[in-house]
């Protein structure tokens, strides 16, 4: 049962940011509703001091999708579904796409939103290993201040952000690269609809004359929360992109995976399907950039 | 406290109190005795609680029912002409797409939504379109081509 509170429905986002600096403690947002609804309806402890929802679906700020000459801008209120009906996001930023078509079923996408997805912070929260891989940025308000952050700097452990009670994400950055990225993403879960996900990653490759020029690479759900790989980025750039450096590379990733998770039960499973799994995308991207796709 | 929540329900204009912490699920069976929507896990998983809201396909378990307001909601009862089952509902019966019926009310919705759409979807479409409502009977199997038969002969006319 939802404990009894309070909705309310600002109009424009100087209202939202009002309410919720009057009342910083037990108010917060709701959006799609998707997590907070189950979480209140279980009576979660991360959702226990909430008296008064907020309600952000008719906030002309957070809504559209915008591109500009070096990025596109994505309305933090926009839902999946929006999301997949955008030309750019499908043109320019696969990965995105592809991640927010596998969110839930066409009912959770209809509902979710992307930021509540990266605000909610679960280990598997897909819209995650694909906005990090692309350089998202995040851009924060509140009634006295307005930033813009990285979406990797923002994250900080599962089911926690750097986001201050008194603050709305108002829009999410994402700039064109100006590499040739080829790449891929992918989700296993257990069931293919409604699949909380228990492996995702995410790859992009620059590949030139069979050198690699640069590489991304970001995981959700095997680690704690979403995170890029820098490090093991960096000591890609300029390999020689043959078979033993994708079985390296596949090897390298499930290390560093070991070390970021410390080892927990499921890992056992989870490291051999993450070697194969990232060796078969490299292999998918390879093809893919030879048949010019 | 009590809030009133004015929306349009399966056509016509309705206007209730509501307590901000019902959900819309429990305001349509309850207030509005509108019975066709199901409850199965409550927690989105099953679709077994679909209505459209605006068109699209939500779980009525995860939408609060004030937040209904200002909204179209329709429901499997008014997607019928009166008591005249729409195509869609025709073929679901001809094509024993319909066992116990818990989930056909959700099943229809989604497949509806899809067909308003997308008038000519293909069968991937058809299963992605369905993809969150659970049939525990059927396999699934009659549903598609429940789906497609309407698409077929909607095309046709
Ligand atoms: C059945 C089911 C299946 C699911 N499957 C998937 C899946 O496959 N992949 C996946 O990633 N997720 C999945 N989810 C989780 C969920 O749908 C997503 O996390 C969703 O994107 C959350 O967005 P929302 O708008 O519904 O958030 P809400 O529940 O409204 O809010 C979530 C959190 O974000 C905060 N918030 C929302 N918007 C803002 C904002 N603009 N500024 C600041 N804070 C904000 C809220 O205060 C709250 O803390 C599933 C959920 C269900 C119920
Ligand atoms: S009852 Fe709403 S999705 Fe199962
Ligand atoms: S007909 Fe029984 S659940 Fe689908």
């Amino acid at each position: 049962m939802i404990p009894s509170l309070n909705v309310i429905f600002p109009k424009n986002l100087n209202e939202a940011l009002s309410l919720l600096s009057d009342n910083s403690d037990s108010s917060k947002i709701i959006a799609g509703g998707t997590d907070i609804i189950p979480g209140l309806n279980q009576e979660l402890n991360r959702f226990k001091e909430i008296k008064n929802l907020i309600d952000v679906n008719q906030i002309p700020e957070l809504k559209g999708i915008i591109r500009s000459k070096e990025k596109i801008s994505i309305g933090a209120a926009e839902t999946f579904s929006d999301i997949l009906q955008n030309d750019t996001v499908r043109e320019l930023f696969p990965l995105l796409w592809k991640a927010a078509s596998g969110v839930g079923s066409v009912q959770i996408r209809n509902r979710a939103t992307i930021a509540g997805n990266f605000v909610n912070n679960a280990p598997c929260a897909d819209s995650v290993p694909a906005l990090l891989i692309y350089n998202a940025t995040l851009e924060i308000e509140s009634l006295s201040s307005k930033k813009e952050i990285s979406l990797n700097e923002f994250l900080s452990a599962p089911y926690r952000t750097k986001l201050n009670r008194d603050e709305i994400v108002t829009k999410i950055n994402i700039p064109f690269a100006d590499k040739n990225f080829t790449g891929e993403f992918f989700k296993l879960g257990r069931r293919r609809a409604v699949a909380i996900s228990r492996i995702t990653l995410a790859l992009l490759v620059d590949w030139r004359d069979s050198v690699i020029n640069e590489i991304r690479i970001a995981s959700g759900a095997v680690t704690p929360i979403g995170a890029r790989f820098f490090e093991l980025e960096k000591y890609c750039s300029g390999k020689k992109a043959d078979d033993q450096f994708k079985k390296d590379l596949s090897r390298k990733l499930a290390e560093q995976i070991i070390k970021v998770t410390g080892l927990r039960w499921s890992s056992e499973y989870k490291l051999p399907v993450v070697q194969q799994v990232c060796y078969q995308m490299l292999k998918n991207i390879e093809s893919q950039h030879e048949y010019g796709i | 406290m009590k809030m009133k929540v004015e929306f349009k329900l399966n056509g016509a204009n309705v206007s209730v109190f509501a307590e901000p912490n019902r959900r819309l699920i429990d305001l349509l069976r309850e207030e509005f005795e509108l019975t066709g929507t199901k409850e199965g896990c409550g927690v989105g998983e099953c679709g077994a609680c679909t209505v459209l809201m605006n068109g699209r396909a939500v779980n009525s378990c995860l939408v609060l029912a004030v937040q209904a307001a200002g909204n179209e909601i329709t429901t499997i009862e008014g997607i019928a002409n009166g008591d005249l089952i729409n195509p869609l509902q025709k073929n679901f019966l001809e094509f024993g797409a319909v066992q116990c019926g818990f989930c056909t009310p959700g099943m229809v919705l989604s497949a509806s939504a899809l067909l308003d759409k997308n008038p000519d979807p293909t069968e991937d479409e058809i299963k992605e379109a369905v993809a969150g409502n659970l049939c525990r009977c059927t396999g699934y199997k009659q549903i598609i081509e429940a789906v497609k038969e309407t698409a077929r002969l909607s095309r046709k006319n």
